[in-house]
């Protein structure tokens, strides 16, 4: 309503500046050269406006997104002159050095771990925080403030909080006879699962609030038929509001999942790719890679992570869209 | 029939307050070791002294040496050149990706054209897909802008209008176009219908974009590391790691949480201010998926 009523005031308000407008464009269509051609630039104001976005897009995200599909198969260094193709060799050098199926595994593992942890937490945490009253609004701008600081920052606060004589392990300790100082950054099993968390943590605060989205704009009625009709809070959940849901359940999955595949600022700041190379996922060994002059191979798994975020994106999203149901 | 809606109706008007009760508790003891311990380790801590903060302890400081670490971090983190060059980098940026952004979603919103559609889609796809960072080197390098702002403030935003371009985009398309034909019989220019009438109509969608942009750039470390040369055009997050990576072998872990705050201070100091609206921005703005 209020958004159909803004537009007519802005107009009437407008008139006059619009009059006087009209002879400026009339002049420049008419040195242009009559009516067809002010029809064309009519026509064409569509690309104007665009025009500075294309620019940017074109030269800073799919013209290197093109390029690094071809960057991928040069043999190309910054100790050497000459750009030579080199098909799959960078490929096959980073396979023979072992990086390169190992990069892919951790990534997938931290990338599903922190999508499930992203999830698993934010969905029973947009339940509980669904209706807006002031209690609500309180937790939920709490639960936000994570979202705010830099993924470096939260990689520092955890590996503080997680160290082995930090709180986390000092509250086990009181919990467990005889002390707990477990290294969770600095063990191979515990650490890839450790700072995939760590980054779900800085994330859960905004996916939340896109499942709170996603509850409010479930139709009341059939909540509360479905509570007439005796169906406990489990049973509403999982019957009714988790289906109605799915919209939000496909953003949030597919975003966090994705995202999760171009891991990289809380390894910088917590393992650096370490204990070994237990969390070097593909960007951290793009980054190792960079550092040591080599582009190509650098380039090559670059292009490894983008073809996964494809490869995952496309199928889960046609995968999860099924299963939506129009309210 | 009607006994058992009697049953379930009183059932449901006894349980909401004990639930609540429940809830709450339920959802602050979930809140103690999610964000209470954290953000309490690290503002304690920051306060105390080397070896204090060595143990990493919750309790109060003994000794306060909060001046010196913070003195520290002005001085040895260059906090203000990371502090100014984060606003120089950031401010222009975030207003040229809303503004060409909310732009060129005008136009393909009511442009039919295939390749306008073409352009559409792969902005959208800048939002899932990861940066290409080897390729942006090697193009900024040609530029000639390796290294500098301008390169950095250039792919920031050419890899960010897609969120922009999405969002206002779908907003723009739920909207009837009579008025814009309307004022433009009348006499207004393109410009003026943009400028007047999709951008005044645009605010929360752009407010809801500009808060994933400001969360996203200021706190951007991928791009710094691989785009900004030398301390001196360091943002935020780049001196910050600076600092940590050069001290935490000693892990003087006061210092670096004096640097965390700091550095966190600036978007905590926004969110104190308009929490309210930041928050409903995004759940009433443009998630919808």
């Amino acid at each position: 309503m209020t958004v159909q009523s803004t537009p007519a005031g802005a107009v009437q308000s407008d008139r006059p500046g619009g009059a006087g407008d009209e002879t400026g464009r009339g002049g420049l269509a008419g040195r242009a050269g009559g009516a067809g051609l002010r029809r064309v630039f009519r026509r064409g104001h569509h690309l104007w406006f665009a025009l500075p976005s294309i620019a940017l897009v074109l030269v800073f995200f799919a013209g290197p997104f093109a390029a690094n599909c071809v960057f991928a198969f040069l043999n190309w260094t910054g100790y050497s002159g000459t750009i030579r193709w080199t098909g799959l060799g960078n490929f096959r050098l980073v396979n023979e050095l072992g990086i390169l199926r190992h990069a892919i595994v951790v990534t997938v593992v931290y990338a599903i771990t922190s999508m499930v942890v992203q999830n698993v937490v934010s969905l029973p945490l947009a339940t509980a925080l669904q209706q807006t009253n002031r209690v609500n609004s309180v937790f939920r701008s709490i639960f936000f403030i994570p979202v705010l600081i830099s993924p470096l920052a939260a990689g520092y606060i955890w590996a503080a909080v997680l160290s082995p004589q930090g709180p986390f392990n000092a509250f086990v300790s009181a919990l467990v006879p005889g002390g707990f100082h477990y290294s969770w950054l600095g063990n191979n099993v515990s650490s890839l699962i450790t700072v995939a968390a760590i980054d779900a943590w800085k994330w859960t605060g905004l996916v939340t609030l896109v499942y709170i989205a996603g509850l409010s704009r479930i139709p009341r009625v059939v909540i509360e038929a479905a509570t007439i009709d005796g169906a406990n809070a489990w049973r509403r959940f999982w019957s009714i509001k988790f289906p109605l849901l799915a919209p939000s359940f496909t953003f949030n999955v597919v975003v966090t999942l994705v995202g999760a595949l171009s891991a990289f600022d809380v390894i910088m700041s917590t393992t650096g790719g370490g204990p070994g190379d237990a969390t070097t996922v593909l960007n951290i060994a793009v980054y190792g890679q960079y550092g040591h002059g080599y582009f190509g191979t650098a380039s090559a798994l670059s292009l490894v992570v983008s073809l996964l975020a494809i490869g995952t994106a496309v199928p889960l999203m046609a995968w999860l869209r099924r299963r939506e149901v129009p309210v | 029939m009607t006994t058992a809606r009697i049953r379930v109706r009183r059932g449901t008007r006894r349980r909401p307050r004990l639930r609540t009760g429940l809830r709450y508790t339920l959802l602050s003891l979930f809140a103690l070791p999610w964000i209470v311990v954290p953000f309490w380790t690290l503002l304690v801590n920051s306060f105390k002294s080397d070896s204090e903060s060595g143990v990493l302890s919750l309790g109060w400081p003994k000794q306060w040496s909060a001046g010196a670490n913070y003195s520290t971090v002005i001085h040895q983190g260059t906090y203000f050149a990371g502090l100014e060059n984060s606003l120089l980098v950031g401010v222009p940026t975030i207003l040229a990706v809303l503004l060409f952004g909310s732009m060129a979603a005008w136009a393909y919103a009511r442009s039919g054209s295939r390749s306008l559609r073409f352009a559409y889609y792969a902005s959208s796809l800048s939002i899932l897909l990861p940066p290409a960072i080897i390729p942006t080197v090697y193009i900024l390098t040609h530029l000639g802008l390796n290294g500098s702002r301008a390169g950095y403030m250039l792919t920031i935003a050419g890899t960010r209008l897609g969120v922009v371009i999405f969002l206002a985009t779908g907003f723009i398309r739920s909207l009837p176009s009579d008025y814009e034909e309307a004022a433009q019989i009348d006499g207004a220019s393109k410009w003026q219908v943009y400028w007047r009438m999709i951008l005044p109509l645009l605010a929360p969608v752009l407010f809801t974009g500009g808060i994933l942009l400001v969360i996203n750039v200021w706190n951007d470390f991928f791009f710094a590391l691989f785009l900004l040369q030398g301390q001196s055009r360091a943002t935020l997050p780049l001196t910050l790691f600076q600092f940590a990576s050069s001290s935490l072998m000693s892990v003087r872990w006061n210092l670096v949480f004096a640097h965390v705050i700091l550095s966190s201070l600036p978007l905590m100091i926004v969110y104190i201010l308009l929490q309210r609206r930041v928050l409903s921005g995004l759940t009433e703005g443009g998630t919808t998926g």
